[in-house]
């Protein structure tokens, strides 16, 4: 009979052995003996292999090199690494996985991605980049010329991811999988170019399953933000019409109509000019006015061919999807929706409020 | 054949005493039997212990006066100084060990005790063990007379009694055990009366010897008895209807019933503004568990657990173990023992060579143990958290017990990472919930839960809004406020 005084102990010991931290096996991780890796970046190798690399030793002052490995199955490769390096590498540091976009645009990356997802070691905050050109050139020749590069790398993710500040699309691993697996929404990527010396960021993958169908850059990737992901922009240019805003904020409202045939977007964006350089006078009221109308006008028709061709390749980035959700009624299935949505006809309106950085006259 | 006393005939039979008596004092070169010859008594003849006494008294007190005498009774003449009879040869050799002198009133066929103890001790100073920038800076001493008079200048009421008890069959050691009639429970005080009549031991130095043997709980680090020397705070505690326990020759009272809690908060607590006391108290939480936890955490995490770790540090942290030849276990409990004996050393030495003592320490411990690759930098931050956050809790019975906890949590961290951790804090949790001090809860407010005694817990909320005693300590009278006419 235990005391009832111990109840409490014995509850708590039940809750910790179900929550499954009772295990008695415990895995021997002496940092000193361990490489816990930061990236992994995947990339299509010969006979429908993985070629895998990664950098080792990660974050440590010694002479760094890049491992490589053609395998057939992603976690073949984490084991291989082992065999050829002096520390066991880890992967529950892991922060980047890098793919490349040929091996995205031939579909297939679920479970690649499902791999590493399901693995309890690693966090289910890994970013996921595409790779437009050869990383592993990149990285190699950054090996002498910038100490942990990786470590940068995934500062600098984290810094846009932190702040939302609509520079990139940045998407972890999580995010990436709850938009694959949701019939209504298809997820997104960020797209970096790398060759021998450089490694930007490029724009945003467009995602029907696990595939990448579309790629957007510039001004449409920056609409894009302003719609679908981080609803602010710190700098809007549109060189067509010398302009640059900032600070925009948007607010997008969307209504679908009853039978699914029409879509109104409703784009409210508030921001500042902070930059012109056309021939108007933005002092002027009158002329402030008509340089807003020529960007609402610009952004529609940007946003409309946008629109387009997400529904001729039948991708739904912007969740649009979702609003078809209503209480108390049945769900439309995936290939519902998509017929509806490739035949939508959509209405975009925007609708800008700025402030100018200058006085501007007013009309009595 | 020996001569007894006879109740009847009122006969202390003098010689066979006297005889008695010295026997007993054969060998002590500091006890004196001197005979007087004055007015109407044939002779006195006194006894004492020329160390005990206060030689200036013993002349102004008995000798000048029984040279006057023209009394009948011995008694009588004395009349600066408290006269008692004295009924047994036991409790003659008592008196006379505790600072008495005996005489015999040969007139009335009488032996009579007169206490002139020597008032041998230090003065009222500061206190060394509990500091406080505000409030009273007294603090007891080794005499308990004094003692009881600092606590009854604090409280001066009629209610605050005291029982006298002697323990250890050496030290005769004198314990006054004080509370408040009619506010205190009494079942405290009969409970603490069973208690100090049932100790049976020889000598009795300290206080907390005292407590030892009337702990309800003995194999557990946590102190059940608080220890302090303030007089404020013992008044404090009678007020809010706990006991107090003298110990003569220790400066240190011991207050009962206490709580775990109790050993979080300081005095100067009540003299701070609230908010600021409350946010020096969370800080003391806050510090107990770093201090047990942090080393352990570390050990958790270089040995298990890197995926928690933050990039940044991971680096560092690599850095830094990839050189070092020990195991995080034995490089943590190294330091730990490393900074006890440290401790200790300083503690025990003088001043001055305390101070040496640090300095060499903390090089030794700081930048020598990294430059020789015995510890990791990291791991030295951390030892100085977690060796100032010691010093926060105010106990210093319970800093020493924090020690042992903090080795028993590293360990359990080094066999099951940061899950060992948690078995060993509900260890403790279990552990706590399951002790008594003076048969009452150890750990309440918290469990049994007292909702309403939570304002002085965790922090310590404003003294308008304590209006009540503390419901745990099932005070007689429950309101601190006076019913106004």
């Amino acid at each position: 009979m235990v005391p009832y005084k111990h109840y409490s102990l014995l509850a708590i010991a039940c809750l910790m052995w179900m929550a499954g931290c009772s295990s008695p096996y415990v895995e021997n991780n002496m940092i000193e003996e361990i490489a816990p890796v930061v990236f992994w970046s995947v990339d299509k190798g010969t006979e429908g292999k993985f070629k895998i690399s990664t950098l080792v030793p990660p974050l440590i002052q010694e002479k760094k090199r890049l491992l490589t490995k053609e395998v057939d199955l992603l976690k073949q490769g984490g084991k291989e690494f082992n065999l050829i390096y002096n520390r066991e590498l880890k992967q529950g540091q892991l922060r980047m996985v890098l793919i490349n976009e040929e091996l995205a645009k031939k579909g297939d990356i679920e479970k690649l991605v499902n791999t590493i997802l399901v693995d309890p070691d690693i966090s289910m905050r890994v970013y996921l980049l595409i790779v437009r050109g050869n990383f592993d050139e990149y990285i190699n020749n950054q090996l002498t010329k910038q100490e942990n590069q990786d470590y940068f790398l995934y500062r600098m993710l984290k810094h846009y991811e932190d702040h939302n500040q609509g520079e990139m699309s940045i998407v972890n691993i999580h995010q990436f999988m709850k938009k694959l697996y949701s019939p209504l929404e298809d997820p997104i990527l960020p797209v970096f170019q790398s060759d021998k010396n450089n490694f930007n960021y490029v724009g945003t993958a467009f995602f029907r399953k696990d595939k990448e169908v579309m790629f957007i850059q510039n001004v449409e990737d920056e609409i894009f933000q302003l719609l679908g992901n981080d609803h602010f922009l710190k700098v809007l240019a549109i060189p067509k019409l010398s302009v640059s805003l900032g600070r925009v904020r948007s607010d997008v409202r969307m209504k679908l109509s009853r039978d699914y045939s029409s879509l109104s977007l409703h784009v409210g964006l508030n921001g500042r000019i902070e930059e012109y350089q056309g021939e108007k006078e933005i002092q002027s009221e009158e002329q402030l006015q008509h340089v807003i109308q020529e960007i609402e006008g610009y952004l529609e028709e940007q946003t409309s061919d946008l629109l387009k061709r997400m529904q001729r390749l039948k991708v739904d980035p912007l969740e649009v999807g979702t609003h078809s959700l209503k209480p108390f009624s049945k769900e439309i299935t995936e290939k519902q929706w998509l017929k509806y949505w490739g035949n939508m006809k959509i209405n975009v309106d925007y609708d800008i409020k700025i402030q100018p950085l200058n006085n501007v006259e007013r009309l009595m | 054949m020996v001569e007894k006393y006879d109740p009847q005939m009122k006969s202390y039979q003098l010689p066979t005493w006297l005889d008695e008596l010295k026997q007993k004092l054969n060998h002590m070169d500091d006890a004196e039997v001197v005979e007087l010859r004055m007015g109407t008594h044939a002779s006195v003849h006194l006894l004492y212990i020329k160390t005990l006494i206060d030689h200036e008294r013993l002349n102004e007190a008995i000798i000048q006066p029984l040279h006057r005498c023209a009394g009948n009774s011995l008694s009588s003449c004395i009349t600066n100084a408290k006269v008692s009879e004295v009924t047994s040869i036991e409790e003659a050799q008592q008196k006379i060990m505790q600072g008495f002198i005996l005489l015999n009133d040969s007139v009335n066929d009488q032996w009579l005790g007169v206490q002139l103890e020597t008032t041998l001790g230090r003065a009222v100073e500061s206190s060394q063990t509990e500091t406080v920038i505000y409030g009273a800076k007294d603090s007891f001493s080794e005499q308990i007379d004094k003692n009881i008079t600092m606590l009854r200048r604090r409280l001066p009421i009629t209610t605050l009694k005291s029982e006298s008890f002697t323990v250890g069959s050496l030290s005769k050691t004198k314990v006054v055990l004080l509370y408040i009639d009619g506010l205190t429970n009494p079942k405290f005080i009969s409970y603490a009366r069973k208690k100090i009549e049932s100790v049976n031991f020889d000598q009795f130095l300290d206080s907390s010897q005292l407590a030892a043997f009337m702990e309800d709980h003995h194999h557990t680090v946590f102190p059940q008895f608080l220890q302090t020397d303030r007089p404020d705070a013992c008044a404090y505690a009678l007020g809010e209807g706990k006991l107090t326990l003298l110990v003569s020759n220790s400066p240190f009272a011991l207050l009962a019933p206490i709580t775990f809690f109790h050993l979080f908060q300081s005095p100067e607590d009540y003299f701070l503004r609230w908010t600021v006391a409350s946010f020096l108290r969370l800080i003391r939480y806050g510090s107990f568990i770093v201090s047990l936890a942090l080393i352990p955490f570390y050990v958790a995490l270089t040995t298990f657990h890197y995926q928690m770790v933050p990039l940044p540090i991971l680096f560092v942290l690599l850095e830094s173990r990839s050189k070092l030849p020990f195991t995080p276990f034995v490089e943590g409990l190294s330091m730990i023992v490393t900074l006890e004996i440290i401790k200790e050393a300083s503690l025990r030495m003088p001043t001055k060579t305390s101070q040496t003592l640090g300095v060499i320490g903390g090089i030794v411990i700081g930048q020598a143990a990294v430059e020789a690759g015995f510890a990791s930098k990291i791991l030295i931050v951390l030892m100085g958290i977690s060796a100032i956050a010691f010093f926060l809790v105010p106990n210093y019975q319970m800093t020493k017990s924090m020690v042992l906890m903090q080795v028993s949590l590293l360990i359990l961290a080094s066999f099951l990472g940061l899950p060992g951790i948690v078995i060993g804090l509900i260890g403790i949790l279990a552990h706590l919930h399951g002790l008594t001090s003076l048969g009452q809860p150890y750990f309440a407010p918290v469990a049994p839960f007292y909702g309403k005694e939570w304002i002085d817990l965790f922090i310590r909320g404003p003294l308008i809004w304590m209006r009540t005693r503390p419901d745990y300590l099932k005070p007689l009278r429950k309101w601190r406020q006076e019913m106004k006419k």
